[in-house]
């Protein structure tokens, strides 16, 4: 009986704390995502507290860029601790005079500098979109852990990146190459010319993914030449190779990319 | 009975030459004495002292065992980790075998200079909700007697038993709630120990501070923004004054001769906005000379009036008597944040010579007067102005060198424009006040960086080294007509002092921020030291 009493109680006591402790959590989800009146607080909360170190786009200047940071996985829990919490090490401080409403405004607002809530309704077939991304697109560009991986990886593409900055990618290339994909030929002393994407360099080395995806590490005083490419591997795909109607239904495709869990079930 | 004197007498004598050499043994080592931080880098290496080696800061060996010719068989001794979070911007500090270094987080440790192994460790509590705003760093020791000086992060000064760590006397400089902080390698001066404060982005009102070495007293204070009633603050509109930032956190140098010390200062507040500082507002970004006994202001030099693109002008002063147009000149060096070098008079601060030594669109040259000739277009406001340099500035912190057998003053810049933002900011006390932002350029404007050496004369280019991306490391020369830098992706580097060639390079895997090679002897080798990210590694030439 005594027995029971206890493992009652410690059920109880269990229950009890966890609620008290899931009571203390942030919630998994920013409650003001979206928000008008709270993305234009955020701004001005961002603007006073955050600018200075991380710039007024939130693209970095002493501190990192922080506008793809749900693209790269964190979540909205993640990102109120830091806020609040700063990063122990680093130049983030604690910033413990932001209210959490403060912190869920400032997020609100960031992510309208990563990835801009589209105004126009969604339009597009996803399920054609998923066979186009799959025949033209996976080549180089991974999704859910299938797929090349010479370009960046779109499991999260939805979130990082607006419809209509993803369309001007698709239609017009890009302005300049994100880190670890600008385009790079290294010609050897014998051999063809070796090409692929930069993953690392410095003075006297760079490390690139080549175009079979193997990769490496060169010096730079054993090469013939190590020249930066201006054309982006990332081909151009203008009316001709993909029509209006196919590149409504791949964007339909790429906004479903929210991310995915890797947990294998056991 | 023989046998047991014979004992006693043995036993006796054991005893009386064992304390014999017991008795040796506790003759204590000289204490630092004011005399030997004057004599600076001595010719047999065997200390480092101040900051800047000696008090001119020319971070000049007179080391010669290691070489252009031998450089590139330098080997590894040994690596000291720090165990701690964040990264070295110290200056370490070299005596009788002994390395004194603090690190970042409030901590410093006395290390065995042969073997790399910690000797004691020093950690000072972290206040919650510390505003030192650009890391949890700490820029070096200061010393005397048998004491070590060391600021903290939450303002304070302190005196380090050199023997133990232990405290020997704690003051505080300023209530670090209120925005202050402190990350400034000490200098001492005969008896006193001279310091400054950090918090230009959080509304505080600079100052330099000189205290007893013995006692902890303050001996003076020289506010870098006046107040009312004293010169300058005229340059300050309304109540501006009392939250106008100028913090110092570099260190400056002495001249002996003049009993002058030479500090840069900090940027006005808020960084960016500045409609409720109208004025010049001295003495921000300015070069002040004061008296080292009493503190009081002999001349000051500003370079940036009314600052709006947060160019502190925290970075290092450097001393010499160089001759200049056949005349003798005694002069300080410093290249700026605003992308200037300047030569400058040290008895009047008069400027000598001015010139560019990055891109900079601000202003069109240094008048005849002293004072930037300025280019419309460049102050920041909610649409954003594009300037050069950046914020971080044409270099910053990190110290330069000066060679003086080839007159040659050296110095990491930087090549990077950015747009700059502002808007009306509110003051909170302890807060963040910088009324604005930068935002860099996108696509293909790459900032860069070099190892500029420059003409002290003219301010004229002699060469340069360039290096991939800006690198935000410290130098170090050496009389063998070497050149020690660093470059931001994590090498290290010898060059030719003579014409910049590259003749050594290691990977450290971090890269020096804001940190200087150094070099002494110990045991007749030549060591050099490198503090880079959170590892202290000593190289040596192979026995």
């Amino acid at each position: 009986m005594r027995w029971v009493f206890s493992m009652l109680t410690i059920a109880v006591v269990c229950a009890t704390g966890g609620r008290l402790f899931a009571a203390q959590e942030p919630p998994v989800k920013n409650p003001l995502e979206g928000n008008a009146d709270a993305i234009r607080g955020g701004m001005g909360l961002y603007r006073a507290r955050c600018a200075d170190c991380h710039g007024m786009d939130a693209r970095g200047v002493r501190a990192p860029d922080i506008t793809q940071v749900w693209a790269s996985g964190r979540t909205d829990a993640g990102l109120f601790k830091t806020v609040k919490d700063g990063v122990p090490g680093t130049e983030m401080p604690a910033n413990p005079r932001v209210q959490d409403a403060e912190a869920w405004e400032i997020l609100a607002y960031l992510r309208t500098l990563a990835a801009p809530a589209p105004t126009d309704p969604p339009r597009g077939d996803a399920a054609n979109g998923e066979k186009i991304f799959r025949a033209s697109c996976a080549v180089c560009h991974r999704v859910k852990g299938a797929g090349g991986r010479l370009g960046p990886d779109l499991s999260r593409i939805g979130v990082a990146r607006s419809r209509e900055a993803v369309l001007q990618r698709i239609r017009r290339g890009a302005e300049g190459f994100g880190q670890g994909y600008e385009p790079v030929t290294l010609t050897p002393p014998s051999g063809g010319p070796i090409q692929g994407v930069k993953k690392n360099e410095d003075l006297f080395s760079v490390q690139i993914m080549d175009t079979r995806e193997r990769i490496q590490g060169y010096e730079k005083d054993k090469m013939k030449s190590v020249k930066d490419d201006t054309q982006s591997a990332m081909p151009i795909f203008g009316p001709d190779r993909l029509s209006d109607k196919d590149l409504d239904d791949l964007l339909r495709y790429l906004q479903t990319l929210r991310g995915f869990d890797p947990a294998v079930a056991p | 009975m023989r046998n047991r004197t014979l004992l006693l007498l043995a036993l006796t004598l054991a005893v009386l030459a064992g304390t014999a050499r017991l008795t040796a043994q506790q003759t204590p080592p000289p204490l630092v004495t004011a005399q030997e931080i004057l004599d600076g880098l001595t010719a047999d290496g065997a200390r480092w002292l101040t900051f800047g080696g000696n008090y001119s800061n020319q971070r000049h060996s007179p080391l010669t065992q290691i070489t252009p010719a031998n450089v590139n068989r330098l080997v590894p001794q040994w690596t000291f980790q720090t165990g701690t979070l964040g990264n070295f911007e110290t200056t370490s500090l070299f005596r009788d075998n002994v390395l004194y270094v603090t690190g970042p987080q409030n901590v410093a440790w006395a290390i065995d200079a042969r073997t790399g192994r910690q000797i004691w460790r020093y950690r000072r509590e972290l206040q919650p909700n510390l505003t030192a705003c650009c890391g949890l760093v700490n820029r070096g020791f200061g010393v005397l007697g048998d004491k070590l000086f060391m600021v903290t992060l939450d303002a304070h000064l302190l005196a380090l038993d050199m023997k133990t760590g232990a405290i020997a006397w704690d003051v505080m400089m300023q209530d670090y709630k209120n925005g202050y902080a402190s990350t400034i390698a000490p200098i001492v001066v005969k008896n006193k120990v001279i310091v400054g404060v950090a918090g230009g982005e959080f509304g505080i009102r600079g100052f330099i501070d000189a205290y007893d070495a013995q006692t902890g007293k303050r001996a003076w204070r020289f506010y870098t923004i006046p107040e009312p009633g004293e010169p300058g603050h005229e340059t300050w509109a309304g109540d501006s004054w009392r939250i106008g930032g100028a913090g110092v956190w570099v260190t400056g140098a002495y001249d002996p001769e003049q009993n002058l010390v030479f500090y840069g200062t900090g940027n006005p507040g808020p960084d960016y906005h500045s409609e409720s500082r109208e004025g010049d507002n001295l003495y921000s970004t300015s070069l002040v000379a004061l008296d080292a006994d009493t503190g009081k202001l002999r001349w000051h030099y500003q370079f940036t009036p009314h600052d709006v693109h947060d160019w502190d002008s925290t970075e290092v002063p450097v001393l010499a008597d160089i001759t200049i147009g056949g005349q003798p000149r005694k002069v300080v060096m410093f290249a700026n944040r605003n992308g200037f070098y300047y030569t400058i008079d040290r008895t009047n601060g008069k400027v000598i010579a001015a010139k560019p030594f990055t891109t900079t669109t601000w202003a069109k040259e240094i008048g005849r007067d002293g004072r930037p000739i300025e280019l419309p277009g460049h102050t920041p406001d909610e649409k954003g102005s594009v300037t050069c340099p950046d914020i971080t500035g044409g270099t910053n912190f990190w110290p330069p060198t000066f060679d003086p057998s080839t007159r040659t003053f050296f110095v990491n810049a930087r090549e990077a424009c950015m747009t700059f933002y502002a808007w009306k900011p509110d003051y909170k006390a302890g807060d963040r006040f910088t009324g604005g932002a930068g935002q860099r350029g996108q696509g293909s404007e790459q900032p860069y960086g070099a190892l500029r050496a420059i003409d002290p004369a003219t301010g004229e280019r002699k060469w340069e080294f360039r290096y991939l991306t800006p690198s935000t490391a410290g130098l170090l020369t050496t009389a063998s007509g070497l050149i020690f830098s660093g470059d931001a992706e994590g090498n290290l580097l010898a060059l030719d002092s003579r014409n910049g060639k590259l003749l050594w390079r290691y990977q450290m895997g971090a890269a020096m921020h804001g940190t200087s090679p150094t070099t002494y002897v110990l045991d007749g080798r030549q060591y050099l030291l490198v503090p880079a990210g959170t590892t202290l590694t000593a190289w040596a030439l192979p026995q």
